[in-house]
């Protein structure tokens, strides 16, 4: 009997287009499916625990389903040969019919905003600096020189000797080319890179921000600041687990994994430079600073670091520190010597991502105690004034990205991101298209139009009695299905799917936790700094998923703290701009790493009262009218003693 | 189906309450997390002369139970649970010296904590609250806990039940690890195994060699009931 199998993977929407892999007996559908170059999404890391590697089986054999398959599939798709990609092994060749998320690439990823160069408090010193000089190469045998120390004659003095390898090699022609005019490039006073002529118009950097859900990147150019082209797209490494634990869990105590997640990031982040290149017509060989900001998981696996003690008690990383590399080094596909440098990481979770958010939104130099909340799978939270900064990071996890939630998806074209209830519901959808699914501001939206609208307490359970005070339209959208009440968003005849789009009772339950997480991490630091909230001067929202949240809704489901709607603003990817701050400005990147080393971290799984907080933050505003008052049973011992 | 679940009558408890005695206040109070009037209650009951053990099983549990059905089906949730279970603990603060008193024995000595390399432990503290309102003796050994430590526990308590939880994608293999450590120490035949977790399933209870797994702090409590129903090789 053959050890092999042969599987062909069908394209839902296009039939057509197929691929075939021969495997190993008892490889799952996932691991075909990477080996065939079809990205199949297991956000959970494949343990599982979510439904977004769901293929159909089209023809062949495969085993019984698992428990895993009928929790997350339910009884009826598994009869109708649906299966979970990653609990699946091969026992015979089969054809299985891929399911992509749709049109994922209308996703909203946030870019830079603002040029921050406009920002009048910043200094263009990038580092980088191109020296036209003329060099004559050496003529009489008797003089005791060689050609590099003609070239460093006529550098500025202070010109570091110390010359890369790569640098020497191309000394003898370009010294020679044009009758000796180059151009030498330098970085902090080191020579990076040596051209024959004048080049000093063209130095370039690139600024990138790698989040476990998205990359997003920017060209600019060195010398005046300008924004040449903006990239980004979707973390390819997603496929691997959508947060940043199953992300840190795939690649834990496994190399060969963890080079897998680095070459997907390189692979991505060197694919965007080619596209920036190409749109903004200039090459990549005048790039030259290339600064990259990241969590600390996202930061470690983009330099190849093991990061199996990064996800383990004291979730300590391997290194805080300012870094600089040569490109060739990761490999980064830029001038050889392009220098990539890394923001610093304060604590724990608290990475260079934050610390870019530190320096774009200058919370540090803030007269009044602010606070800035990245929102995302893991919530970071900075807040403080110009006498101190303290941070933490709240372990939110993938429900607000929409992961584990029934009919939950990123934000991308097709996505409900927007809640209104009056005598019905109206859902507004990315691209207005009909709605396929829901990303985490829908959520966040619709639970607090729930709220308002009295069809969910604050307790987060959806109404079982009294719905006759409901407007008709709307109490015909409770369901009570087996597994509980569900919410008909957008029913089968209006969604893009063919079954309604649906908020469960369970899914409520996951934002509960998702924002309870957030929201305590606030608090948490406004305990240990003692702040009430008078004295909150601001909260702002940072990172591409905060840009879409209503803050009203943020307020009503006790994401955000209950603050005047001014206070609670928005600051755009402000992890992206840090990291452009950074790239143009050397000064900026210095600063960063001062203040990463005087931000005082707060573990908050280490603090007694952090449990207190958490549980309190799970309930939402607003009234309880489902869970009976505690006076209930006193009231009916009085009534009963009444009675007798 | 699991539509709202429904109070649970304790059968013939007419029989064992004196003659007018009314439960139905005290399972509300459970129920609704009134702590101060579930002491009130139980107070009058053991004033009352009713036998310690009816107080529990028919004045304490059916409220506790409905919530507890309630939570695993979605219907509540954490905040709330937790309300139930302290108005719980104040009723049985009351009756566990009674209990011991009686030579009551506990349903068993179940030894817990969160995994080495976790520190979250908000679900672990849930189901040791609903464990000792079943009557195991618990000793929770808190988070980051190492499998020596573990070891050492289980020895010194002879327990009957350990359980470990894992409420990171990371740190679950260290639930293997634990269990290897005490089949290593020669226990693994001694005592129960339980797992449980956010990103624990079945499956990996299966394959890191665990009695059992529980989704939620009720299904553990019914599960660790069940398993010491089951042979096992008695302490020294």
């Amino acid at each position: 009997m053959s050890n092999t199998v042969q599987v062909t993977f069908v394209d839902q929407h296009d039939n057509t287009k197929t691929s075939t892999t021969t495997q190993p007996m008892d490889a799952t559908i996932l691991d075909a499916s990477h080996s065939a170059g079809i990205d199949i999404e297991a956000t959970c890391g494949a343990r599982g625990r979510c439904r977004t590697c769901r293929v159909k089986l089209l023809s062949g054999d495969v085993p019984p389903p698992t428990i895993q398959d009928t929790v997350q599939l339910g009884h009826d798709e598994v009869r109708e040969n649906f299966r979970l990609a990653c609990q699946t092994k091969l026992i015979a060749d089969v054809t299985i019919m891929s399911m992509p998320p749709k049109a994922e690439a209308g996703h909203q990823i946030l870019a830079g905003g603002e040029d921050v160069s406009q920002d009048g408090r910043m200094t263009l010193d990038s580092g980088v600096v191109k020296h036209l000089v003329k060099a004559v190469a050496p003529v009489e045998e008797h003089h005791q020189t060689s050609d590099l120390e003609e070239i460093l004659a006529v550098l500025p003095e202070g010109t570091d000797r110390d010359v890369n390898i790569e640098v020497l090699r191309k000394v003898p022609t370009v010294l020679r080319d044009q009758g000796g005019e180059m151009t030498v490039t330098t970085f902090n006073d080191r020579i990076i890179d040596l051209e024959a002529g004048d080049t000093t118009e063209h130095i370039y950097g690139v600024a990138f921000d790698i989040g476990t859900t998205s990359v997003v990147g920017t060209l600019m150019d060195l010398t005046t600041g300008e924004r040449l082209a903006d990239v980004g797209g979707v973390n390819p490494q997603a496929v691997y687990g959508g947060d940043l634990m199953s992300r840190i869990a795939y690649a834990q105590f496994d190399d060969k994994k963890l080079q897998t997640l680095r070459a997907r990031i390189l692979n991505a982040i060197n694919d965007y430079i080619k596209d920036a290149c190409a749109e903004a017509g200039i090459s990549a060989n005048h790039i030259y600073k290339i600064m990259v900001v990241g969590n600390s998981c996202m930061h470690h696996v983009f330099l190849g670091i093991d990061v199996s003690y990064v996800g383990l008690a004291p979730y300590a990383p391997v290194v805080r520190d300012l870094l600089v590399y040569p490109a060739r080094d990761l490999p980064l596909k830029a001038a050889p010597n392009a220098r990539v440098c890394l923001l610093p990481i304060v604590a724990g979770f608290v990475g260079a991502d934050t610390m870019a958010c530190v320096l774009a939104t200058r919370i540090y130099d803030s007269d009044e105690i602010r606070a800035m909340v990245d929102i995302g799978t893991n919530g970071e939270v900075v807040m403080g004034s110009k006498d101190g900064l303290l941070a933490c990071s709240a372990p939110a996890g993938p429900a607000l990205e929409g992961a584990q939630i029934r009919h939950g998806m990123r934000g991308a074209m097709g996505a409900i991101e927007k809640v209104s209830i009056d005598d019905e519901v109206h859902c507004t959808v990315i691209g207005g298209t009909p709605a396929i699914g829901l990303c985490g501001s829908g959520l966040i939206d619709a639970c607090a139009k729930f709220v308002d609208a009295k069809v969910m307490d604050a307790s987060g359970r959806f109404r079982k009695d009294g719905r006759d005070e409901l407007p008709p339209a709307v109490a015909a959208r409770l369901h009570d299905t087996v597994d509980g009440i569900e919410f008909i968003l957008v029913p089968t005849e209006d969604s893009g799917k063919d079954e309604p789009i649906t908020i469960t009772q369970a899914d409520v339950r996951q934002l509960q936790l998702a924002k309870s997480a957030i929201f305590s991490g606030i608090v948490m630091l406004q305990r240990v700094m003692e702040v009430p909230d008078e004295q909150l001067a601001e909260v702002m929202m940072c990172g591409g998923f905060g840009n879409y949240i209503n803050t009203q809704s943020a307020v009503t489901v006790k994401l955000l703290p209950d603050l005047p709607l001014e206070k609670l603003t928005y600051s755009g990817n402000a992890a992206l701009m840090g990291a452009q701050m950074a790239l143009l400005s050397e000064t900026e990147r210095h600063r960063a790493f001062k203040l990463s080393r005087e931000i005082e971290h707060v573990a908050l799984a280490a603090r007694m009262d952090f449990q207190e907080i958490f549980i309190d933050g799970m309930n939402f505003t607003g009234e309880n009218f489902t869970r009976p008052k505690r006076s209930d049973a006193r009231r009916a011992a009085a009534a009963a003693a009444v009675g007798d | 189906m699991s539509d709202d679940p429904e109070l649970q009558y304790p059968t013939g408890w007419e029989e064992r309450a004196p003659e007018g005695w009314e439960w139905e206040n005290l399972w509300k109070a459970v129920e609704t997390g009134d702590h101060g009037y579930t002491h009130d209650r139980v107070t009058e009951a053991i004033e009352a002369g009713i036998d310690p053990r009816d107080i529990l099983d028919d004045g304490l549990f059916p409220g506790f139970n409905l919530q507890g059905d309630r939570f695993s089906a979605n219907i509540i949730f954490i905040p709330e649970m937790l309300i139930t279970a302290r108005a719980m603990k104040a009723g049985l603060a009351l009756i566990r010296p009674l209990l011991a008193a009686m030579a009551v024995k506990p349903a068993g000595v179940f030894v817990m904590g969160t995994v080495l390399g976790d520190m979250h432990d908000i679900g672990q503290t849930i189901v040791s609250i609903m464990l000792e309102n079943a009557g195991f003796t618990v000793i929770n050994l808190g988070t980051d806990v190492h499998p020596d430590r573990f070891v050492e526990a289980i020895e010194n308590e002879k327990a009957d039940l350990i359980g470990f939880s894992a409420l990171l994608s990371t740190t679950v293999y260290y639930q293997k690890v634990t269990i290897d450590e005490i089949a290593k120490a020669g226990h693994r035949d001694k005592v129960h195994v339980l797992i449980g977790g956010a990103p624990t399933t079945p499956a990996w209870a299966e394959e890191a060699g665990a009695d059992g797994w529980g989704k939620d702090a009720m299904e553990a409590v019914k599960l660790a009931l069940n398993l010491m129903k089951e042979d096992r090789v008695a302490w020294a």
